[in-house]
């Protein structure tokens, strides 16, 4: 069974068949993990230092034979086998049934779910708009307790069992990940500082707005947790972040408390994580929800088209502050729906969190008429 | 000698730290190499990679930075021993 997806106009919500469904008809048996796969070191020493972030420009789009954008993902997962070298060794491609490795399914639909999402709801075809495909790696490293992207593709590690599983478990984690991927296209938010944890909330927010779009949940139903289930059993605590409730997420012995802030008054100065950019995502995190839960429905509707647009829009800067994001968000709600309630619900869920919405980028020029 | 390794960084945005005194350690002469390898493969350019974790390797009183997924060999190594669990 596979995740249906769009394949044009038409009602194609809540057809996804949710990761979840999918990993518990894979899960039988896993010959990786079980195996005996232990990591070897490379004989010839020295990584290979890419830099892919400035070889994106090198990317071919994917586009079809009539020179428009694909309508439907482009997706090939990787199995590292616990190996460092990426992208790992190719263990299914698009189209090609569901694997025996729950991870690599659990992979290939969340990366799926994320590209329905931003297709039918944004009419964007992939991260880029072109169709870009999109690479995954599962079981990245011995024990690895993270997930990244790297400027090209997803990287999931297995977590150690201790205190983080598997982190393909969450689909807003894989959500996440690729979220990354559509900031760099776009507003390229840079990884540090103010900007930094904007770059972190927007994919948060997305890969929240995933994980709601492929359970049919609107903005009331939702958790508005960020990796929940990817916490080892012996953890206390429910997720990795909550954008409800910033800083309630965990409070454990080995892991401290969750650290957010959940408002301004408690922004955090660090020189640690690019400057907090983890810790500080909590501010428009909370923003983004009580801006949603005060529309009420689906989040990925309104709420959801004002943060796209104004990650899209073109005129965020890529080194903007939370209030410069913040006055963007006015701005397009009022483009798209008007001066109504939308636009009066982002000026109220800022002002919660104490981010002002009526500054201006520069001093306005005197008129001289 | 003392070798410390700090990450910091990581989806979860969770620091760790610790660190190994190799004085009286059986091992101590390899630990000291794969120190020493370590610190000179350092490269404090490496940007790092959005959710991807940093790292500071202190060895005695030398510094070196390094990100994720850029690391050598035996600061992979290195790093995974100090802390414990993956690299």
């Amino acid at each position: 069974m596979q995740p249906r997806l769009s394949n044009g106009p038409g009602p194609v919500l809540c057809t996804i068949v949710p990761p979840q469904i999918l990993d518990r008809l894979s899960q039988s048996d896993d010959p990786l993990l079980s195996g005996p796969a232990r990591r070897t070191l490379e004989a010839d020493g020295v990584r290979r230092a890419r830099r892919r972030l400035t070889a994106l420009a090198t990317v071919p789009a994917f586009r079809t034979a009539s020179g428009t954008p694909p309508t439907t993902p482009h997706r090939t997962l990787y199995d590292c086998r616990h190996g460092t070298d990426l992208p790992g060794h190719k263990v299914r491609g698009e189209g090609e049934d569901p694997t025996q490795d729950a991870s690599v399914n659990r992979a290939y639909a969340g990366l799926g779910a994320t590209f329905d999402l931003l297709h039918t709801e944004y009419g964007r075809s992939s991260i880029d708009g072109n169709g870009l495909p999109l690479t995954g790696s599962v079981h990245y490293g011995e024990k690895y307790n993270n997930a990244f992207f790297d400027g090209e593709q997803m990287v999931f590690g297995d977590g150690d069992g201790e205190i983080f599983l598997d982190f393909t478990l969450a689909v807003d984690v894989i959500a996440h990940e690729l979220a990354h991927g559509l900031t760099q296209y776009t507003a390229n938010l840079v990884y540090e500082g103010q900007s930094g944890a904007l770059n972190e909330s927007v994919s948060d927010v997305f890969g929240a707005l995933v994980k709601q779009y492929s359970l049919c949940q609107n903005a009331r139903e939702a958790d508005w947790l960020i990796g929940a289930g990817l916490l080892a059993p012996r953890v206390s605590g429910v997720a990795l972040r909550s954008m409800k409730a910033p800083g309630t997420a965990y409070d454990d012995d080995v892991l401290g408390k969750d650290p957010q802030p959940a408002t301004m008054d408690d922004y955090i100065q660090t020189d640690e994580d690019n400057g907090g950019v983890h810790l500080n995502s909590g501010i428009p995190n909370r923003a983004f929800y009580l801006l949603a839960t005060a529309l009420g429905g689906n989040a990925w509707e309104r709420a959801g088209h004002i943060w796209y647009d104004v990650l899209t829009g073109g005129e965020l800067a890529a080194d903007a502050e939370f209030a410069e994001f913040a006055r963007l968000t006015v701005a397009a709600a009022k483009t798209r729906f008007g001066a109504g309630d939308e636009a009066e619900a982002v000026v109220k869920a800022w002002s919660e969190v104490g981010v002002p919405t009526t500054s201006t980028p520069a001093a306005p020029s005197p008129s001289v008429d | 000698m003392r070798i410390e390794v700090s990450r910091t960084g990581g989806f979860a945005g969770i620091a760790l730290r610790r660190e190994v005194d190799t004085r009286g350690l059986p091992d101590a002469a390899e630990w000291e190499a794969l120190a020493e390898s370590a610190l000179t493969g350092a490269d404090a350019s490496a940007p790092g990679v959005p959710d991807g974790f940093h790292y500071r390797i202190t060895v005695g009183d030398r510094t070196a930075r390094c990100a994720d997924p850029q690391l050598t060999e035996a600061q992979r190594t290195l790093i995974s021993r100090v802390l414990k669990e993956g690299a």
